[in-house]
C-alpha cells in the first residue's frame, strides 16, 4: 500500500504539522509510529495531522495515533486531526476518537 | 442463487491491501453503494489484520477468505488454522475510552450487519461477516 507522511516542525506555531496521504494499514502503520515518535522525541510539542489526502486508515493506524497520543498527553500535548474524508470520519466517530482528537 | 470466491492469502501484512481491493470489487459487483463498499473494505481488512496479528509470527501460514455473493447480501469468512486467541479475554473498548488494541473487532461489529468471531487457542480463528444490501 502506498502511504506518505510529509511535513515538519513549525517554529512560529511551535507544533509539528504533517500531511498524511494514501492508505494506512497493518503493512505500514509502523512507519507512521516511527515518524511521529521520532519527531516528538526531537521536539516535544503538539502534533497536527492533516488527513485531507488520506484515503484509508484502519484500526492499526488508529492504534498508532492512540498510542502516540497516550504518550504525549502526559506532557500536556495533543494530537489534532484535521480534514478527514467521510470514510475516515466515520471510523473516528465509531471509535469516539473524533471527540478527543478532532477538536481545536 | 449465489457465487462463491475463495482466496488463499499468505499470512503477511502486505497482502491485506490486496484482499481489500478484491473484496471491494466483489461488493461493487453485488450492487452495494459507495459507503457500504467502504464499510465492507474496512471490515474485511480488520478481519485479515486480526488473523495476521494473531498468527504465529515465525510463519507466513496462509489464511482463507471466502466471499459468498448473494442477491441481497455478501457473506465473508476469514479464517486460519493458526494459534488463535482467547475470545473470553477480549475486552470491547468502553465508550469514550481509547485503547490501542482490540479496536478491530469493535469496528467490524459496528460496520457489518452480522458478525461471528470464533477463536480457540491452538485451533485458529474464524470471523464471519454479513452485510445486506438494503441495510443502508
Amino acid at each position: 500500500m502506498s502511504f506518505a507522511i510529509n511535513g515538519g516542525f513549525h517554529e512560529a506555531d511551535h507544533l509539528w504539522q504533517f500531511g498524511l496521504s494514501g492508505e494506512i494499514d497493518i503493512s505500514n502503520a509502523s512507519q507512521l509510529k516511527t515518524r511521529l515518535e521520532s519527531a516528538y522525541s526531537e521536539t516535544p510539542a503538539d502534533i497536527v495531522l492533516d488527513l485531507g489526502n488520506l484515503n484509508y486508515i484502519d484500526s492499526t493506524g488508529l492504534g498508532v495515533i492512540i498510542g502516540v497520543y497516550g504518550g504525549i498527553k502526559e506532557n500536556g500535548h495533543r494530537i489534532i486531526l484535521r480534514e478527514p474524508k467521510e470514510n475516515v470520519k466515520k471510523l473516528l466517530r465509531i471509535t469516539s476518537l473524533d471527540k478527543v482528537l478532532c477538536g481545536e | 442463487m449465489s457465487d462463491t470466491l475463495k482466496l488463499m492469502v499468505p499470512g503477511k501484512p502486505e497482502y491485506v491491501g490486496t484482499v481489500r481491493l478484491a473484496v471491494s470489487s466483489l461488493a461493487n459487483k453485488v450492487g452495494f453503494d459507495i459507503e457500504a463498499i467502504e464499510d465492507i473494505k474496512v471490515a474485511v481488512s480488520e478481519a485479515c489484520s486480526n488473523i495476521v496479528c494473531h498468527s504465529d509470527m515465525d510463519s507466513d501460514r496462509p489464511y482463507r477468505v471466502v466471499c459468498e455473493m448473494c442477491d441481497d447480501r455478501i457473506e465473508i469468512v476469514v479464517e486460519d488454522e493458526g494459534i488463535g486467541f482467547d475470545t473470553d479475554r477480549y475486552e470491547e473498548p468502553a465508550p469514550g475510552q481509547m485503547q490501542e488494541r482490540g479496536l478491530g473487532v469493535f469496528i467490524i461489529r459496528a460496520l457489518m450487519d452480522e458478525v461471528n468471531v470464533l477463536s480457540e487457542v491452538g485451533s485458529g480463528t474464524r470471523i464471519k461477516m454479513v452485510k445486506y444490501i438494503a441495510s443502508g
